[in-house]
């Protein structure tokens, strides 16, 4: 797994690795019962404390995105999608409130607003046929 | 008695004509890598040397490891590894004489972390201290302090002379064999590169006095800079702002918490918000420690006290 942070930037680094991780298993890249390294080595290769990267996969983990067996050893947890619709809409909630917010103080056209997240998703959808063209094919 | 690795109340050093450290309240959890910045002269020094036993406050009280400093100095120094900023040892000792010379004042000591660091740092162990580069100095105090295995790792500018490639090095065994290993680390220092890479505590320091202290990656969700067009604003009262800046036609709020709110009351009032952005350490220690230049209306940027965020 290849993570990059960037300490410099105004972001918290754990909400970095946070996104990234989210974002490789949208993208297929991680797939349920996929390993992840040890805070310890991921934070050793990162250069940043083992607190932020505990902090990180503690989060991940209340997601339902990760879990951790007895032994410490971590894995992306096998039914990302098994909370409650109405669950996972609540937890969505706050994004799309932001996006809808800086998007009209942006003077963007609800339609625009749409349309850049349908991109988005689009973009994803692509990646995502990559791997699994690539999965057929290992096959 | 208190669970932190570093804890002081209203610490006071007055030296003839300077307060070095004019009422300092620290609090330095235990198991982080804590960062503690300032410019040269702030009173990082100082600070540091009180708590080591090398320097005794006018006032306040402070402890170490849950140890009282001065009272129980021994037990703080037996758990403590310190490098110092002058970096002046027995000349005519090779590092692995001063190896020898060291071990026998620490319960802790290891030699095969003498044997791992040496090699990392590719130390010249037989070489009289006095004929080594700074760099090379700087590695062997390095190595002495890593080898106690202590509890509290304290570092006053740990990066002089080092290269990037050590420097990568060093952060990496800080994290895998100090802080992973729930042990704590003390960097004072102005390189905030290097610290904001690995710190998750942060302590800003000017004049002697804390100007903030809090989790770093707190620090940046939450810290916010509100820039409005326009010179002349309605003065704000709100306690989240802690200074305001002007900049050309655009004021500047420095906000430390709920920024969209405070932005939003801008709008109401009629200011135009051009922008809510976050930013980084860097830009908050300038911003922190110079006091920008202030608008002509609005308050102006005196820090009345630390800034402390919650505890999430």
């Amino acid at each position: 797994m290849l993570l990059h942070v960037n300490p410099a930037s105004g972001v918290p680094t754990y909400l970095q690795i946070e996104t990234q991780v989210k974002h490789y298993i949208a993208a297929g890249a991680l797939v349920p019962g996929d390993a992840l390294p040890s805070v310890r080595k991921l934070a050793a290769d990162l250069r940043i404390s083992t607190n932020t990267v505990a902090r990180a996969y503690q989060n991940l983990e209340r997601d339902g995105v990760l879990r951790t067996v007895p032994g410490g050893r971590t894995y992306v947890a096998e039914n990302p999608g098994s909370f409650l619709k109405s669950e996972r809409i609540r937890r969505l909630r706050p994004y799309a409130t932001q996006i809808a917010v800086e998007g009209t103080q942006l003077r963007l056209e609800p339609r625009e607003i749409m349309e850049l997240v349908q991109q988005e998703l689009d973009a994803l959808e692509e990646v995502n046929e990559r791997y699994g063209d690539l999965d057929r094919k290992a096959r | 008695m208190n669970d932190m690795a570093i804890w002081t109340e209203k610490l006071v050093k007055v030296y003839p004509g300077v307060r070095a450290v004019d009422g300092l309240s620290l609090n330095v959890p235990r198991g982080v890598a804590y960062g503690f910045l300032g410019r040269n002269g702030a009173g990082k020094t100082s600070t540091i040397r009180i708590l080591l036993g090398l320097a005794r406050p006018t006032e306040g009280r402070a402890t170490v490891l849950g140890f009282s400093v001065g009272r129980e100095q021994v037990a703080i120094l037996e758990r403590t590894a310190f490098v110092s900023e002058s970096k002046t040892l027995y000349g005519d000792l090779t590092p692995r004489e001063l190896v020898r010379f060291t071990r026998g004042f620490y319960p802790n000591w290891s030699d095969q972390a003498v044997t791992k660091y040496s090699r990392l740092f590719e130390i010249p162990m037989d070489r009289p201290f006095a004929k080594l580069s700074q760099g090379n100095r700087t590695k062997v105090y390095l190595l002495l302090a890593l080898s106690q295995r202590a509890d509290l790792l304290v570092l006053d500018e740990p990066g002089m002379g080092l290269d990037p490639v050590v420097v990568d090095e060093f952060l990496r065994v800080l994290v895998e064999d100090v802080i992973g290993e729930g042990r704590t680390v003390f960097i004072s220092s102005h390189q905030l590169a290097d610290v904001e890479q690995i710190a998750d505590w942060v302590g800003l320091i000017d004049h002697g006095r804390l100007l903030l202290e809090a989790r770093l990656d707190d620090i940046k969700s939450q810290f916010r800079w509100v820039t409005v067009a326009g010179n002349a604003l309605p003065p704000t009262k709100s306690p989240e702002v802690l200074l305001v800046a002007s900049e050309g036609d655009f004021c500047k709020y420095l906000v430390k918490k709920d920024a969209e709110a405070f932005a939003a009351e801008l709008s109401g009032q009629g200011a135009t918000v051009a922008q809510v952005s976050p930013l980084g350490l860097r830009e908050i220690f300038l911003a922190l420690v110079r006091k920008e230049e202030p608008c002509t209306s609005g308050n102006v940027g005196e820090i009345a006290e630390a800034v402390s965020l919650p505890l999430s």
